[in-house]
C-alpha cells in the first residue's frame, strides 16, 4: 500500500513538479508568475493539439513547453516591459489562459492520441518496492526526474545561473558589469513557462491522454505554493511535489479503506497539506528569499 | 497610489451612479417581501392570462446544459438529443448554452432563451431543477422539460431513464468476468442518482459472485482528469480488476484502465471504442427520439395530461436507456447470461433492488418480498452492503 | 505593444494647463478601455461575429429595459463586495485573492444562521442578523489568511488561493451533511430560508435591494480609506511600508484588520446570494464571484468607488457571454478572453513612474 501511495506520489506530482522547477527559475530571478496556471493549460491543451496533428508526442511536449512559453511572455511583457504587479498580472494571465483554452480546446475533448506511455526500465523496475515507484514511468517523468539536478547545477554552477540569481538578489551588481537586469528576468520568465507547459503537456499526453477544460483544476497555483515552502531549491521543489501527488494518492487509498471519513475533507487534504509545509519551512527560509521576490511578497506594489 | 488626475472624474462617477440609484429606486416599488418560493409543486395553476398552452406557439427550443457538449459523458447524451430535435424540427432554432452553473445564473440564461423566442426549455442537469421551476412560475406559457427532477409544476415536467437497470446488467457482467472479485467505482460526489448506480451495480455483481465488492472512489469534481487517473491508479493498485465510473466525462477512466489492461464499464455513452481489449459494456441515454416526442407534444399544445406532464421515467424496455454492446472480451455465455436477465427486467420479473437489501451497517433498507418505488430509489442516501467507501451522514 | 505611454503624459507638468491634462488622462483611459473590446472584436469577426452587433445587443440588453439593467447590476452585485475584499488590502499592499472562499463560506455561514436560528424572527430583525453571520463565516476565512499572513509570514496571495479550494469542499461538506435539506430527496443543499429572510425584490426584475448595500458599502470604504485617519494611514502603509514602519505603525496589526475587514465585505457578498436570489446554499453557490471581483478591483486600479463601475462592466460582459452563446453559438468562454484582454491593458497602462 505505502508502495502504491508512493508510486501515485511521482505520477500525479510530476505535472505539479515540471511546472514548479519553472516557477523556481522565474522566482530565482524575482519575479513570481501565477500565470503558471495558464501556462500549464496552454501546455495541456497545446501539447495534445499536436499530438492530435502529427501523432508525435515528442513534438507536443516541445509544442506544449511553447505554448506555456508565449503566454508566460506576456507576463514578461506587461511586469518586466512595463511594472505592473506581478501577482495581480499573473492572476490575469490565469484567468486569460483559462478562457482561451477552453475557447480553442473545444474541438479537442473528444480526440484520442497516442501519447506517452510507461517504459520500464530494464532490471531497475525489478527491483522491489523502489522499482515499481521510480523506474516505471512515461519518458517525461524520466525527464523530469533529470531535469531537477540540471536546473540546480545551472542556477548555482554556472555563470548563467548567477546572472539569473543576481537578478533576483543584487540587479545593481548585473548594471554594474554591464548586463541587463530586466532581460535576464524575461529571460527566467519564460524558461518557467516553457516547464510549465511541458507540466501540463506531461498531464494531457502522458498521464491523461486526455484535453478537458481547466484539466489543471488549481495544479498551477500549488505549483508556485510549493516553491515557497522549497526554499527557492530545486530537489525541494520536487519533493514538495511528490508530497502533494503523495497526499491525493493516500486521500484516494484512504477512500478504499472504507472509514468513515468525509471525502470533503479528505479532498480538502493536499490543500491543507501545502499550507502546513509552508508554516513548516516558514521560520527557517527568509534569510534566502530573492530580495527582489522579499519585496514583492511583502507587499511592495510594483515589479 | 496616483488617484491625483482622478479627483474630479471622481465626483462625475459619484453623481453617476447616483443618478442610477434613484432611477432604479423610482421606477420599482419597495419589493413583495414574498418573492419567489420555487417549490411549490403543481399548486400555481398555469395561465392566468395565457389561454395558450405551454410550449406552444414558439420560434425556438432552449437546451441548457451544465458542462460542454463533447465530454463523452452526460452533456454530450444530451447534446445528442438536441440535435435530433434540431433536425426534426427544421422550423424551430435550438438554442443552446453550456457550462451553465447550478445556481440562479441559471436563471438568467433561461430568461434569455424565453426572450430570443424559445417556448420549450430543457435544463438538463440536476441543479437546474430550481431556477426552472422560479422561471416556470413566470412564464405559464413556457413548457420546461428537466432533466432528473423530483418535483413538478403545472408547465414543468421532469424526465429520466432508470439508469441503473442497465447498471445493474453492467455490475452482473462485471460480476462474472471480475477474477479478483473487487470492481472499484469512480464517482464524483454523493448524490442520489450515483448512490443509486454504485448500489446497482454492486448488486448485480453480487448476484453472480456473492463475495464480489465495489470500491467506490470520491474525486469530488464532475471531470479532472488528472484526478480520474489518479482514482484508476489507485483502483487497480488496490486489487481490482474491473473499473466503472459515474462521471460527466469518461473517456480519460475508460483509456487510463485500458492502459493498464485492466477492464471497464461504461457510464453515459458508448465508449467501446477507447477500449477494444478491456470494454465490457456500459449504460447508456438514448435521448434522440425521447426529446424529439417532447417537442413535438408540447409544440402541438399537448403538453398538459400527455405522460410527460409531471415525473416521466423512461425504462430500458422503453429503449431510453441503454446496455451497450459488448466488448469482444465478454464471452458467448456471459452475454447470453446478461441478456437473460435483461429480458427478465424488461419483462419485469427481475427487479434489481427486489429485497432484502441490506446497507454497509448490515442494516435491513429493503424487506424481502418488496420492490422500491423510483421516487424512493432517485432519493437513494446509502450504500449497499458489499460497498467499501463512505459518505457523509 | 501599442501601449507604449506616450511621453506627454508623463512630461513635466507645469507645461500645461490643468484641463488640457485632465483630458490627456482620460482620453488615456479610454484608450486603454477600447483597445481591448476592439481586438476582441477583429477575434469575433475571425469567427464570423459581428462585433457591433454583440456590442449594440450588449448595450440594448442592459439599458434597453428595466429588466435587463436589473440582470446586470443583480449580476454586478457580488463582484463589487468581492472586489471590495480585494480593493481594501490592494491598499495596505496586500493581494488577497481570497474573495472566493470567503464568499463561500459567508454564504455558508449565511445559510446555516438562516435556516436554523433566525426563521422566526421579523424581516426588519432577521436580514441584518443573516448579514452579520455572512460578514462573519468571511471574517473567519479572513482570520485564517490574516493568522497566515502575520503570525506564519505567509504571503495572503498564496494562502488565500490555497484556502479557496478548501472552501469549496467546506461548504460541499455541509451542504452533502449538517446542512442537507431533509426533504430534498437526498440532493445536496440547504433547505430554503424563511420568506422573511429574502431581500425585497423590485418589481418586473429579479433585482433585490442588495446591491444597494454593496453600493452603501463601497462607499464607506472609500469614504474610510479617503477621508479618515486610518484610510490615511492604510495607503501610507500600502504605498511605501518602510515609511510606514519608521513613523511607528504597527504594521502586523493593520495587515491583520485590513484582511479580516476583507473577509467581512466579501461574506456578505455570500449572504446577498443566499438572502437576495438563491434562497438556500448550494455546493457551487457564488462560484468564480471571488476571481471576477478581483478583476473588478483590478479594473478600477483598487478604487472603491470607480469599482462600483467596473463591476457594472463586469457584469455587462458576462451576460453578454451567454448573448453571444445562445445567439451565434460560440462558447460563452470567448468573454473570458475579452476579460483577459481588458485586464491587460489596464495592467500595463498603469505604468509606475519614477
Amino acid at each position: 500500500m505505502i508502495a502504491d501511495i508512493l508510486t501515485g506520489a511521482v505520477r500525479s506530482g510530476t505535472s505539479v513538479m515540471l511546472a514548479s522547477q519553472g516557477e523556481l527559475i522565474s522566482e530565482r530571478a524575482g519575479v513570481i508568475n501565477l500565470g503558471t496556471e495558464g501556462s500549464m493549460l496552454a501546455g495541456a491543451l497545446g501539447g495534445f493539439a499536436v499530438t492530435v496533428w502529427t501523432g508525435n508526442p515528442w513534438l507536443g511536449a516541445l509544442a506544449g513547453g511553447g505554448c506555456g512559453l508565449l503566454l508566460s511572455l506576456l507576463h514578461a511583457v506587461l511586469v518586466v516591459g512595463f511594472g505592473a504587479n506581478q501577482l495581480a498580472t499573473g492572476l490575469a494571465i490565469m484567468f486569460f489562459g483559462i478562457g482561451l483554452t477552453s475557447f480553442f480546446g473545444r474541438d479537442f475533448v473528444s480526440s484520442q492520441i497516442v501519447g506517452f506511455n510507461p517504459v520500464p526500465i530494464p532490471l531497475l523496475s525489478d527491483i522491489p518496492f523502489v522499482g515499481g515507484i521510480l523506474f516505471n514511468h512515461d519518458p517525461l517523468t524520466y525527464l523530469s526526474v533529470l531535469l531537477v539536478p540540471a536546473i540546480w547545477y545551472l542556477l548555482f554552477r554556472t555563470r548563467l545561473g548567477i546572472m539569473v540569481r543576481t537578478a533576483g538578489e543584487r540587479e545593481d551588481v548585473l548594471f554594474a558589469s554591464g548586463l541587463n537586469p530586466r532581460l535576464i528576468r524575461a529571460c527566467a520568465v519564460l524558461a518557467g513557462g516553457f516547464l510549465a507547459g511541458l507540466g501540463g503537456a506531461q498531464l494531457s499526453i502522458a498521464y491523461t491522454h486526455s484535453w478537458v477544460e481547466n484539466m489543471t483544476a488549481g495544479r498551477g497555483v500549488v505549483a508556485v505554493a510549493l516553491v515557497i515552502f522549497a526554499s527557492w531549491k530545486p530537489q525541494r521543489a520536487m519533493l514538495g511535489a511528490y508530497l502533494f501527488g503523495a497526499a491525493q494518492a493516500l486521500q484516494l487509498t484512504v477512500q478504499q479503506q472504507g472509514w468513515a471519513i468525509s471525502p470533503f475533507f479528505l479532498f480538502m487534504f493536499p490543500y491543507l497539506l501545502t499550507l502546513a509545509a509552508l508554516l513548516l519551512v516558514e521560520r527557517r527560509k527568509l534569510s534566502r528569499t530573492p530580495e527582489a521576490l522579499g519585496r514583492v511578497l511583502a507587499g511592495d506594489p510594483g515589479g | 497610489m496616483k488617484l491625483s488626475s482622478s479627483k474630479s472624474s471622481l465626483t462625475g462617477i459619484i453623481a453617476a451612479l447616483l443618478a442610477v440609484i434613484v432611477f432604479v429606486a423610482g421606477c420599482s416599488q419597495p419589493g413583495s417581501g414574498g418573492s419567489s418560493g420555487g417549490a411549490n409543486s403543481g399548486t400555481a395553476e398555469a395561465g392566468a392570462e395565457g389561454s395558450a398552452a405551454p410550449g406552444s406557439g414558439g420560434s425556438a427550443v432552449g437546451f441548457i446544459f451544465v458542462g460542454t457538449k463533447d465530454d463523452y459523458g452526460y452533456n454530450q447524451a444530451a447534446y445528442l438529443g438536441s440535435q435530433a430535435v434540431e433536425k426534426a424540427f427544421p422550423d424551430l432554432k435550438v438554442l443552446r448554452s453550456e457550462n451553465v452553473p447550478e445556481t440562479a445564473e441559471a436563471e438568467r440564461v433561461m430568461e434569455q432563451m424565453i426572450k430570443d423566442g424559445a417556448k420549450i426549455i430543457f435544463p438538463t442537469s440536476y441543479g437546474h431543477l430550481e431556477p426552472a421551476l422560479n422561471v416556470a412560475k413566470r412564464h405559464p406559457d413556457v413548457a420546461f422539460y428537466h432533466q432528473g427532477g423530483l418535483k413538478t409544476a403545472a408547465n414543468l415536467g421532469t424526465y429520466f431513464g432508470t439508469i441503473w437497470e442497465p447498471v445493474y446488467l453492467a455490475g452482473v457482467t462485471a460480476g462474472k468476468m471480475s477474477k479478483t472479485g473487487k470492481l472499484g467505482y469512480i464517482v464524483s460526489v454523493p448524490i442520489p442518482q450515483v448512490l443509486l448506480n454504485v448500489n446497482a451495480f454492486e448488486l448485480g455483481a453480487k448476484s453472480v459472485n456473492p463475495d464480489a465488492t465495489t470500491s467506490v472512489v470520491f474525486t469530488g469534481s464532475w471531470c479532472d482528469p488528472g484526478q480520474q487517473a489518479n482514482a484508476v491508479n489507485s483502483l487497480l493498485d488496490g486489487g481490482a480488476d474491473v473499473i466503472s465510473q459515474h462521471q460527466d466525462c469518461s473517456k480519460t477512466i475508460v483509456e487510463a484502465a485500458e492502459r493498464r489492461g485492466a477492464m471497464t464499464v461504461g457510464y453515459h455513452a458508448d465508449s467501446s471504442a477507447l477500449a477494444p481489449k478491456g470494454w465490457l459494456t456500459g449504460s447508456e441515454w438514448n435521448w434522440p427520439d425521447l426529446f424529439v416526442d417532447m417537442v413535438r407534444t408540447a409544440a402541438d399544445g399537448g403538453f398538459k395530461g400527455s405522460v410527460y406532464d409531471g415525473k416521466y421515467r423512461g425504462m430500458l424496455k422503453d429503449d431510453v436507456v441503454r446496455l451497450s454492446t459488448f466488448g469482444s472480451a465478454v464471452p458467448d455465455e456471459v452475454k447470453a447470461f446478461v441478456e437473460e436477465r435483461k429480458q427478465e427486467i424488461v419483462d419485469g420479473t427481475l427487479h434489481p433492488f427486489a429485497g432484502p437489501v441490506k446497507d454497509q451497517s448490515g442494516q435491513e433498507r429493503i424487506a424481502a418480498g418488496q420492490a422500491p418505488t423510483t421516487d424512493e430509489l432517485e432519493a437513494m442516501d446509502y450504500l449497499v452492503e458489499g460497498v467499501v467507501g463512505s459518505i457523509p451522514q | 505593444m501599442s501601449l507604449n505611454p506616450s511621453p506627454s503624459v508623463a512630461a513635466p507638468a507645469g507645461a500645461r494647463s490643468a484641463a488640457a491634462k485632465r483630458l490627456l488622462s482620460w482620453l488615456r483611459q479610454l484608450l486603454v478601455l477600447a483597445i481591448p473590446f476592439a481586438l476582441f472584436g477583429l477575434f469575433l469577426l475571425a469567427y464570423g461575429v459581428d462585433p457591433l452587433e454583440l456590442y449594440g445587443s450588449m448595450l440594448v440588453s442592459t439599458f434597453g429595459d428595466l429588466y435587463g439593467f436589473g440582470e446586470v447590476l443583480l449580476k454586478a452585485t457580488p463582484f463589487v463586495l468581492t472586489g471590495l475584499a480585494a480593493a481594501l488590502p490592494a491598499k495596505a499592499g496586500l493581494v488577497n485573492v481570497g474573495g472566493e472562499g470567503q464568499l463561500a463560506v459567508g454564504a455558508l455561514f449565511a445559510a446555516w444562521f438562516g435556516v436554523f436560528y433566525l426563521g422566526g424572527l421579523p424581516a426588519w430583525i432577521g436580514i441584518p442578523a443573516m448579514l452579520l453571520a455572512g460578514a462573519l463565516g468571511g471574517a473567519l476565512w479572513g482570520l485564517a489568511i490574516a493568522l497566515l499572513k502575520v503570525k506564519g509570514r505567509l504571503n495572503e496571495t498564496i494562502t488565500s488561493v490555497l484556502l479557496n479550494y478548501v472552501a469549496v469542499f467546506l461548504v460541499g461538506f455541509f451542504v452533502h451533511g449538517p446542512l442537507k435539506d431533509p426533504e430534498s430527496f437526498n440532493w445536496p443543499f440547504s433547505p430554503e430560508i424563511a420568506p422573511t429572510l429574502r431581500l425585497p425584490i423590485f418589481d418586473g426584475t429579479r433585482l433585490h435591494v442588495g446591491f444597494v448595500i454593496a453600493a452603501a458599502i463601497a462607499a464607506i470604504v472609500w469614504f474610510v480609506l479617503a477621508r479618515t485617519r486610518l484610510g490615511y494611514r492604510i495607503r501610507v502603509l500600502g504605498s511605501n511600508r518602510l515609511a510606514a514602519e519608521r513613523a511607528g505603525m504597527r504594521i502586523g496589526r493593520m495587515y491583520f484588520w485590513v484582511l479580516i475587514a476583507a473577509g467581512a465585505i466579501a461574506g456578505i457578498a455570500g449572504m446577498i446570494e443566499i438572502a437576495g436570489i438563491e434562497g438556500r446554499l448550494r455546493a457551487t453557490t457564488g462560484a468564480n464571484f471571488g476571481y471576477l471581483g478581483f478583476l473588478a478591483a483590478m479594473m478600477a486600479w483598487n478604487h472603491p468607488l470607480r469599482l462600483l463601475l467596473t463591476a457594472f462592466v463586469l457584469g455587462m460582459i458576462s451576460v453578454a457571454g451567454n448573448t453571444l452563446e445562445i445567439g451565434s453559438g460560440l462558447p460563452a468562454s470567448a468573454v473570458t478572453i475579452l476579460m483577459g484582454l481588458v485586464l491587460f491593458f489596464i495592467l500595463g497602462g498603469k505604468r509606475r513612474r519614477g
